[in-house]
C-alpha cells in the first residue's frame, strides 16, 4: 500500500534552506565517526584482545559456518499421499484384471499393483486364464531402461503433434498417388482394433491390413481354413484325451500359441486308474516329447512319413509294408488311436498345410472330442503369402507406406534385407514399438507406444470369449497407442479408450455391464450355435503332395524357446537367465545335435575346471546362409537332424548384456521351421555355456524321483510290496522301522495353528518354469549374468531339475545301479550312468526349500540367522546371517543360494535392480538382500501372513485353499498346490496323504513340508 | 624336572662339549647378534607373500566372497581346508610341551619352545579364516554370545561352527599362556646378559619380574604341571570339534563318526611334519644342532610314522564303512572321492599322507636329515589336500545329481593362502631373532643327565 504520508522529523524542516536540513540529507551520519578515536588511539587498539587475525579469523569461520549449514545434505525424496487416494491403501495391493496380447503370447491375468506400481501378473483364474514364464516376466518389460520413450523421426525426437501433422500429410500424399497403405501388424486378435483399421481405410482408401506372426502358423491356418472355411485356429481339449499322439508339435511349448498344459495335466493325473497316453514323435528334444510317455526320435523328414502312414493307417487300414523300427511304432501308435476312438486326438507342428489337412482329417476320422473346431482361435493369424506379397509390392514401388505394429519385422524375417530396401522404396514408413528395435531404427518414423499394462484394448482370444486391457499405471514415457494414433489421424478427436467403449457397448456387450466387463477382465458372450461347416478336401492329393517332400542328410529344425519366445523381450533379464526347461542352459541359443552326428563330425562338449560347459563351434550353412554357432549335444536328438531356437541374437534396443545367442530367423525361410541341406563345419574355437545343471543323469537314483507304471499303479498285485514307493527304513533297536518314525528330538504339537505343506505332482508338473519366473518376480530374485551362472552361482529360488536317464528309462538306470556289484562293477555302474541315453526317458522335479521340520540348516548356523517358524516354515533372518554358508553346505537339497556380490545397485550386474526404473518392479514387501547373506525361498511367508491377516481383519476364518505361494499360483498344470495341512478341508491335506506322496531323501530324516507325487508313467502300448 | 640317571644306550641330547655357559651363549645368539643376509631374504619374501594376503583379503572384504572359485554346491573350499591345515599343524606345539611334559620325556625341551611358537603362529593363521570366509566379517561379532538389547538374540549352541570359536580361542589362550610361562626365565636369561640398556628393559618386562629365587623355580615348575594337565585334552579336544563341523552335517563323506580320532591323529601327523620342516632349517641356520640333534629328528619322525599310519587306518576304514553301510549316496561319495574328477587329489593324499611316512621304518632314512626335510614337506601337502578332498569332493558330488558342479580356485584363494604362509613365516622369523628359540633353562637341566660330554665321563668305558 503506497502512502503518501510525510513524517516530520522536527521544526526545522519547515525552514526553506535550512542548513542543517541540507546537511542532515547530504550525509548519512549527523555527526563525523570519531574513528580516530579509536585508530588513531594505538595503546586501545593494542589492548584489544581481538587481533586483526584473530578478526579474520572469525570471519573465515562465520562465512564457513553460514555456507556449510546453506548446503544440504543428500535427500531422498519419498512422497506421501497427502491425500489418500481413496481406492489406494498403502501396503495393500490392488489386483486389476487384465490381458496380454502381445502378438505372441495371449492370456487372462491378474496384475498386483502396489500403490501405483504394477508388480505381478497372476493368472486370471475366474477367467481360465493361464500364465507362462513370459507372461508372467512380461511385468518387467515394463520397466525396461531402453524403451523407446518418445515419438521420432529418423532417429531425431519430435512431438506428437509435428509427427502427427507430417504423417497426415504424406498419407495424404501417397492417398493422392493412389498407392495403397499396408498395414502390418502381428495377430491382435482385437475387434475394436480391427474395426479401428476399418475406420482407417475409409479415410485413407486401399488400405491393406497384412497380419504377420514372426513364428508362423500360416499351414495351420490355411489348412483349417480349407477344411472349416474360417481362418483360425481349431482348440484341443486334451483332459479329454486318452490318446495323444503328437508328431512335431510342441503342444506344451508355444504350438498354435501354447497354453495347453492345463488340459493335458489334468489327463496326465491317474485318477481313478486312467491316465492318458502320450506318444510323441520328434526330432528335438521338446517339453512336450520330454513328457511323453512313449517319445520315438524321428527326422523332420521322417515325421512327414509318420504322418503319411498313420493316416492311411487310421483312416484306410492299409500298413506300411516296410517293418522298420519307425513304422512299428506307427503301427502302435495308429492301432492305440483306434481304440482310443473319440477319445484319441493327432497333433502335428510340421509347417506344411498338407500335414495339417491329414492331420485334422485323421482326428474327423477318429471322431475326436479332443478337437474343438467350433471354438476356435484368434491367437494366430499371420498369413505368409500375404506377407511374401507386401515384400515383393515393396520392392517394386506398388505401396505407399508402410505402417507397422505389434511387429519386427526387420529382425523376425527370414529376408530382412529384403525388408529394409522395401522400407526405402516406399513414401513413408512408420512404426509403433514399445522398443527402440531393429525395425523402430529402420523405418522413417518410430513412434513409442505404451506397455500393455500401460494401455486400453480387447481381445477376442477364442471366439466368443471377449476380454479387456486396462491401463494398470499412467505411461511411464511420452507414449501413445497405435489405436489412439490412428484415431488421431483419422481425424477423430475421440479416444481409444471411447472408441473401445463404444463399441464394446453397441457390439459386444449387449445390455450387460462395461464395469462388470473390466472389472473381470472378460466376458463371454453368449454362444452362438453355429454348426461347424466341414468342406470337401482332396486328401489324396495333399496327401501325395506331402510324400514329395524331400528329407536331406542333416535337416534343421527351428524351434522356440520357453524363455525368450520368439524374442520380443529379449531385453528381458528375468526370461534371459531362465535355464531352458530341456537343456538348463541360459543366456543362450544354440545348435543342438545328436550324440554320433557330433562325434562324427568331431564337435565336441567338455566340462572346464569348475565345471563350466564349453561347445565346440560349427558353421551352419543351408541355401547360401550360414551362422557360426555352438554346438550342444542333445540327448534324444534324431540322428541327421539339428535343433536351433528362434527369438535370440537381437542387436538393437538391449543391453550388451542381453545381446545374446545368433539370429535364427536368417535360416527361416518360406516361414518353415524344417530345413532341409543343411550343412555343418567344424570351425575352430570354444562357446561358453552357462548351464545350470550340469549332470544330466539321475545315477539310478531312483528314490530321489520316484516312478512306476500305469499297470503297477492300478494293479497291487503285480507289486504287492508297494515298491514304487517304500518309505525308507532304519535300524532301531536291531528293528527296521520306518524311517520317518525315528526322531532324535522331542517333537512340537504342530496340530494348532497352520502347518503349510506344498504339494508338487510329478505327473502334472510339465516342467514349464512359470513358476520359477513368478518366484523371481515375487521374492525379488537377483538376476547374476552368463558368467555367474557359469560359474554355478545362479539364484533361482525355485529351479526345475531335469534328468536324463541312462537307459530307455529310469527304472533302467536302477538295475543298472544293482547290477554293479563288488566295488570295480560298482564304478562300471557309476561311470556309465554319467552318460545319459540316445533318446533317454526325461523326468523334472522342481526343486526349492523343502522346509524341513528337521532341518539341517537350522542346527548347524552359529548364529541362529535361521530357524524354525510355527507354521512349518524353514525361515531366514537376513539382518543376522553373517554368510557362513554352513547351512548351504549342510543342505541335502542344496537349495541355498548365497550373496556372492552387492547385486542391486551395482554396475557389474547390470539389470534390473542396477537402474531406477526396473527397481519399480521390486515387491516392496520382500526386501532385497545385501551381499554376504544366504537366502532361499521363504514358501512366500510374506503372501501366507498376508491372508492371515486380511482374513482377521475381516473377522473370518480362512477360506479353503486361500493359501497361496507365487508358484503354486502360477501353476497352470495344477502340479504345485499348497496350503495349511491341519485343515481338512484344504485340497493340500489330501495330497499329503495320497498313496504317491513321498518326500525327498526321506531317509536323512529331515522331515520336508514339500510333498511329492509319484510319477507315473502309461506304458500300456495296447 | 630335574635331571636323573640316564641309561647309556640311551643316545645324548646334547651334542658336544657343552657347559651351562655354552648354553647360554649358544641360544642368545641369534638375538645377540645380527642379522645376516639369508635371514632377511627369508623375512622379505614372506612379508611380500604376507601383504599380497592382506592385499587379497581387502579385496574380498571390499567386494565379496564371489572372488573366490566357490559357488551354489561348494560353499566352502580352500577357506575351510587352510583353516583346518592351520589348525591341523597347530597341534605338535602343545602335544609336544603338555603331553611329553606329562610322559617325562626330555627329548621335547630341544624343540618345544619352537613346536609352541609354531602352534600359536599356526592357530593365528587358522583363525584368520573363519573370521574372512564370512559373508559379512562386519558382524563377525555375532557368533559371540554378548548380551544385547534384542531379548533372546543369542548364538546357537547347537552349532560346531560355534564351537570351533570356543574351541579355538581356548586353544589359542592357553598355549599362550603355557609358552609365556616357560619364557620366563629365558626371558630373564637374555636380559641378566642384555648390554644395550633398551634391550634390557624389554626383557625385563616379558620376564614379568624373574629372579630366579627358589620360590619362582618351584611356583613355575608346578605352574607348568597344571597347564600340561590343562592343555592335554585340548590338545584332543581343538581338532575333535573341528571335525564336528563335518561330522555333525548330513553330507555324505562328512557325516561320519571316525573323524574325531582321525581328525587329531592327522593334526598330530601335520604339526609334527611342520615342527621337522621348521627346526631342520634352524637348527642350521641358528647353529643350534647340538641341541636339535639327529636324535630328535628321528624320534619326531617315528611320531609321524605312527600317526601317518594311523590316518591311513582312517581312510581305509572310511572306505570299508563306506562299503559295508550300503547306503548307495555314501557309497558314491567315496567312489568318488577315490575315482572321480578329483581322483589326483585323492592320489596326492593317499601317496603324500600314507606311503610317504612308510619310509621311516629305515633307520637310514629317518635319521637322514635331508630326506627327513623332504618327507615333511610332503607330509605337508598331503595334509593340505586331505583337508581339500574331504571338503571339496563331499560338497561337489551329494545328494541330488542335478546340483553337481566343481570347483576351481581363483587367484584370490591362493593369494590368501600364500598370504597366510608368508604371515606365518614374518612371525616365525621374528621370533627367530627375538626370542630364546630353546628352552636353555629346561636344557640346562638335562645338560649332566643326558650331554653328550657328561655321559662320556660317566659311562667312558663304553666308548
Amino acid at each position: 500500500m503506497a502512502s503518501n504520508k510525510k513524517y516530520w522529523k522536527s521544526v526545522e524542516e519547515l525552514n526553506k534552506n535550512s542548513a542543517i536540513v541540507d546537511t542532515l540529507k547530504q550525509n548519512e551520519f549527523p555527526e563525523e565517526i570519531p574513528t580516530d578515536l579509536f585508530l588513531g588511539d594505538k595503546k586501545t587498539l593494542e589492548a584489544t584482545s581481538t587481533t586483526r587475525r584473530d578478526f579474520l579469523k572469525y570471519v573465515g569461520f562465520t562465512t564457513a559456518a553460514v555456507t556449510l549449514a546453506s548446503c544440504e545434505g543428500p535427500v531422498v525424496k519419498s512422497i506421501p499421499y497427502i491425500i489418500k487416494p481413496n481406492d489406494i491403501i498403502p501396503g495393500v495391493a490392488e489386483y486389476y484384471a487384465t490381458t496380454i496380447a502381445d502378438g505372441f503370447d495371449f492370456a487372462n491375468v491378474l496384475v498386483k499393483v502396489r500403490e501405483g506400481r504394477p508388480i505381478k501378473i497372476e493368472p486370471n483364474k475366474d477367467a481360465n486364464g493361464t500364465t507362462n514364464a513370459r507372461v508372467q516376466a512380461s511385468v518387467l518389460s515394463l520397466y525396461d531402461s531402453l524403451r523407446l520413450k518418445g515419438p521420432k523421426a529418423n532417429g531425431a525426437e519430435i512431438s506428437w503433434n509435428e509427427a502427427d501433422q507430417q504423417i497426415i500429410a504424406k498419407l495424404n500424399e501417397v492417398k493422392a498417388s493412389g498407392l495403397p497403405i499396408a498395414v502390418l501388424t502381428g495377430t491382435s486378435a482385437s475387434p475394436s482394433t480391427k474395426k479401428l483399421i476399418a475406420k482407417f481405410n475409409e479415410t485413407f482408401e486401399n488400405v491393406a491390413h497384412v497380419e504377420y506372426d514372426a513364428v508362423s502358423e500360416s499351414a495351420t491356418l490355411d489348412a483349417f481354413e480349407e477344411m472349416y472355411g474360417s481362418r483360425a485356429l481349431p482348440d484341443y481339449h486334451l483332459e479329454k484325451a486318452e490318446v495323444i499322439v503328437s508328431i512335431g508339435a510342441d503342444f506344451l511349448g508355444s504350438w498354435q500359441g501354447g497354453g495347453f498344459e492345463a488340459g493335458y495335466s489334468k489327463g496326465r493325473v491317474p485318477t481313478s486308474g486312467k491316465m492318458s497316453r502320450h506318444i510323441q514323435f520328434e526330432s528335438n528334444m521338446s517339453l512336450s516329447g520330454a513328457n511323453a510317455d512313449k517319445r520315438i526320435m524321428a527326422k523332420p523328414s521322417e515325421q512327414n512319413q509318420v504322418l503319411l502312414n498313420l493316416y492311411q493307417a487310421v483312416v484306410s487300414g492299409v500298413v506300411s509294408s516296410e517293418a522298420t523300427p519307425l513304422n512299428v511304432a506307427v503301427q502302435k501308435a495308429a492301432e492305440q488311436l483306434k481304440k482310443a476312438g473319440s477319445k484319441a486326438v493327432v497333433l502335428t507342428g510340421i509347417q506344411d498345410k498338407n500335414a495339417q489337412l491329414l492331420a485334422l482329417a485323421i482326428n474327423k476320422a477318429l471322431n475326436s472330442e479332443v478337437l474343438d473346431v467350433s471354438a476356435t482361435k484368434n491367437i494366430r493369424k499371420g498369413n505368409d503369402a500375404d506377407v511374401a506379397q507386401l515384400i515383393a509390392d515393396m520392392n517394386e514401388g506398388k505401396i505407399g507406406a508402410v505402417i507397422i505394429y505389434n511387429s519386427n519385422p526387420v529382425y523376425t524375417l527370414p529376408n530382412s534385407a529384403a525388408f529394409v530396401e522395401g522400407l526405402k522404396k516406399v513414401k513413408l514408413s512408420v512404426a509403433f514399438s514399445m522398443q527402440d528395435n531393429e525395425t523402430a531404427n529402420a523405418v522413417q518414423y518410430s513412434l513409442a507406444t505404451p506397455h500393455y499394462l500401460e494401455s486400453w484394448g480387447d481381445v477376442e482370444i477364442k471366439k466368443g470369449q471377449y476380454s479387456l486391457v486396462q491401463p494398470t499405471i499412467k505411461t511411464l514415457f511420452n507414449t501413445r497407442q497405435f489405436q489412439d494414433s490412428l484415431l488421431a489421424w483419422t481425424g477423430s478427436k475421440a479416444t481409444y479408450y471411447d472408441f473401445l467403449k463404444e463399441t464394446w457397448n453397441t457390439e459386444i456387450l449387449g445390455d450387460k455391464s462395461w464395469n462388470q466387463a473390466l472389472h473381470d477382465g472378460v466376458f463371454a458372450a453368449d454362444a452362438v450355435q453355429s454348426e461347424a461347416i466341414s468342406l470337401e478336401v482332396d486328401l489324396e492329393t495333399a496327401a501325395a503332395q506331402l510324400a514329395e517332400v524331400k528329407g536331406s542328410d542333416l535337416e534343421l529344425q527351428l524351434y522356440v524357446k520357453i524363455g525368450l519366445g520368439d524374442g520380443q523381450m529379449a531385453n528381458n533379464p528375468w526370461l534371459q537367465e531362465f535355464p531352458d526347461p530341456i537343456t538348463r542352459t541360459s543366456w543362450d541359443n544354440y545348435l543342438t545335435i545328436s550324440k554320433s552326428d557330433a562325434d562324427a563330425l568331431g564337435a565336441v562338449n567338455n566340462h572346464v575346471a569348475n565345471g563350466a560347459l564349453n561347445g565346440s563351434m560349427v558353421e551352419l550353412s543351408i541355401n547360401g546362409v550360414s551362422e557360426i554357432l555352438p554346438v550342444l549335444i542333445q540327448p534324444g536328438q534324431a540322428k541327421g537332424s539339428l535343433g536351433l531356437a528362434l527369438g535370440y541374437g537381437r542387436t538393437q534396443g538391449l543391453k550388451a548384456e542381453m545381446q545374446t545367442g545368433k539370429n535364427a530367423y536368417k535360416f527361416y525361410k518360406n516361414f518353415n521351421n524344417f530345413q532341409t541341406g543343411a550343412t555343418l563345419k567344424l570351425v575352430g574355437g570354444e562357446h561358453e555355456f552357462a548351464c545350470v545343471q550340469l549332470q544330466n543323469t539321475l545315477m539310478g537314483r531312483g528314490d530321489i524321483i520316484k516312478e512306476t507304471t500305469l499297470e503297477v499303479f492300478n494293479d497291487a498285485s503285480l507289486d504287492p510290496k508297494h515298491t514304487w514307493n517304500l518309505i525308507p527304513v532304519v535300524s532301531l533297536d536291531h528293528e527296521e522301522v520306518e524311517a520317518s518314525s525315528v526322531d532324535l528330538w522331542d517333537s512340537f504339537d504342530r496340530t494348532i495353528g497352520h502347518h503349510f505343506n506344498l504339494s508338487i505332482d510329478l505327473n502334472a508338473c510339465t516342467g514349464c518354469g512359470a513358476c520359477v519366473i513368478a518366484c523371481h518376480a515375487e521374492n525379488n530374485v537377483p538376476v547374476v549374468g552368463k558368467d555367474e551362472i557359469r560359474r554355478s552361482r545362479d539364484m533361482h529360488w525355485l529351479r526345475i531339475d531335469r534328468y536324463y536317464s541312462h537307459e530307455e528309462d529310469f527304472a533302467g538306470d536302477n538295475e543298472v545301479k544293482e547290477n554293479g556289484k563288488g566295488a570295480m562293477g560298482f564304478k562300471k555302474a557309476m561311470d556309465a550312468l554319467e552318460d545319459p541315453s540316445e533318446n533317454p526317458s526325461v523326468a523334472f522335479q522342481p526343486v526349492m526349500c523343502q522346509h524341513c521340520n528337521h532341518a539341517p540348516c537350522e542346527t548347524v548356523c552359529p548364529v541362529a540367522a535361521t530357524s524354525h517358524g510355527r507354521q512349518g516354515q524353514n525361515q531366514m533372518a537376513y539382518n543376522r546371517c553373517v554368510g557362513t554358508r554352513y547351512c548351504a553346505n549342510n543342505c541335502p537339497y542344496k537349495v541355498r543360494r548365497f550373496n556372492w556380490f552387492e547385486y542391486p545397485n551395482n554396475s557389474k550386474f547390470d539389470y534390473n535392480m542396477n537402474d531406477d526404473l526396473g527397481k519399480m518392479v521390486l515387491n516392496p514387501d520382500v526386501v532385497v538382500r545385501s551381499r554376504g547373506v544366504m537366502e532361499k525361498c521363504s514358501m512366500c511367508i510374506q503372501m501366507t501372513q498376508a491372508t492371515i491377516l486380511k482374513a482377521k481383519k475381516e473377522g473370518r476364518p480362512i477360506n479353503t485353499n486361500e493359501f497361496e505361494t507365487a508358484c503354486s499360483n502360477a501353476c497352470t498344470a495344477g502340479a504345485m498346490v499348497f496350503g495349511d495341512v491341519n485343515k481338512p478341508e484344504d485340497t493340500v491335506t489330501g495330497l499329503a496323504e495320497d498313496k504317491r506322496a513321498y518326500h525327498l531323501l526321506e531317509h536323512i530324516g529331515t522331515k520336508p513340508n514339500v510333498v511329492y507325487h509319484v510319477k507315473v508313467r502309461n506304458t500300456q502300448e495296447a | 624336572m630335574s635331571s636323573h640317571y640316564e641309561a647309556p644306550i640311551r643316545r645324548p641330547l646334547i651334542v658336544g662339549d657343552k657347559s651351562y655357559h655354552d648354553i647360554s651363549v649358544d641360544v642368545a645368539a641369534p638375538v645377540e647378534g645380527k642379522a645376516n643376509k639369508l635371514w632377511w631374504t627369508a623375512f622379505s619374501v614372506a612379508l611380500v607373500a604376507f601383504l599380497w594376503g592382506i592385499g587379497c583379503i581387502v579385496y574380498t572384504i571390499g567386494t565379496g566372497i564371489g572372488v573366490w572359485g566357490l559357488n551354489k554346491t561348494v560353499g566352502w573350499a580352500w577357506d575351510i581346508t587352510n583353516f583346518v591345515w592351520w589348525v591341523g599343524i597347530g597341534h605338535a606345539g602343545t602335544l609336544i610341551s603338555a603331553v611329553l611334559l606329562l610322559f617325562r620325556q626330555k627329548w621335547r625341551m630341544g624343540i618345544n619352545r619352537s613346536a609352541e611358537a609354531m602352534t600359536i603362529f599356526s592357530v593365528i593363521q587358522a583363525g584368520l579364516f573363519p573370521v574372512i570366509h564370512m559373508g559379512r566379517v562386519w558382524n563377525a561379532h555375532f557368533v559371540l554370545p554378548l548380551p544385547n538389547q534384542f531379548g533372546t538374540l543369542w548364538t546357537n549352541f547347537n552349532s560346531p561352527l560355534l564351537w570351533d570359536v570356543f574351541a579355538i580361542s581356548t586353544y589359542l589362550s592357553v598355549s599362550l599362556v603355557f609358552w609365556w610361562t616357560g619364557l620366563l626365565p629365558d626371558f630373564a636369561m637374555l636380559r641378566d646378559r642384555a648390554i644395550r640398556p633398551f634391550q634390557k628393559k624389554i626383557y625385563g618386562l616379558l620376564s614379568f619380574g624373574w629372579t630366579g629365587r627358589a620360590k619362582d623355580w618351584q611356583r613355575f615348575e608346578e605352574v607348568s604341571l597344571v597347564l600340561a594337565g590343562l592343555a592335554t585334552p585340548l590338545v584332543l579336544s581343538v581338532h575333535t570339534i573341528v571335525s564336528f563341523d563335518f561330522a555333525t552335517s548330513v553330507i555324505p563323506g562328512w557325516h561320519t563318526t571316525i573323524f574325531p580320532p582321525y581328525f587329531v591323529a592327522g593334526a598330530v601327523f601335520s604339526g609334527f611334519a611342520m615342527v621337522n620342516t621348521l627346526l631342520i632349517i634352524m637348527r642350521k641356520v641358528s647353529n643350534l644342532e647340538a641341541y636339535i640333534t639327529k636324535q630328535h629328528i628321528e624320534l619326531m619322525n617315528i611320531v609321524i610314522m605312527i600317526t601317518g599310519s594311523i590316518v591311513g587306518c582312517a581312510y581305509i576304514t572310511e572306505l570299508f564303512i563306506a562299503w559295508y553301510s550300503g547306503v548307495e549316496y555314501e557309497q558314491y561319495a567315496f567312489l568318488n572321492r577315490a575315482t572321480g574328477p578329483y581322483w589326483w587329489a585323492y592320489l596326492l593324499m593317499m601317496s603324500c599322507n600314507v606311503f610317504s611316512p612308510q619310509f621311516m621304518w629305515f633307520k637310514r632314512l629317518r635319521t637322514s636329515i635331508t630326506f627327513s626335510f623332504i618327507i615333511s614337506i610332503v607330509v605337508n601337502i598331503g595334509m593340505w589336500f586331505e583337508r581339500f578332498v574331504i571338503i571339496v569332493t563331499s560338497l561337489h558330488r551329494d545328494y541330488l545329481p542335478s546340483s553337481w558342479t566343481m570347483f576351481s580356485p581363483t587367484f584370490v584363494d591362493i593369494g590368501i593362502f600364500i598370504g597366510t604362509i608368508g604371515f606365518f613365516f614374518v612371525l616365525f622369523l621374528l621370533y627367530a631373532r627375538t626370542f630364546p628359540v630353546i628352552a636353555q633353562a629346561e636344557v640346562k637341566s638335562i645338560l649332566k643327565a643326558s650331554g653328550e660330554k657328561y655321559k662320556k665321563l660317566r659311562d667312558g668305558n663304553h666308548e
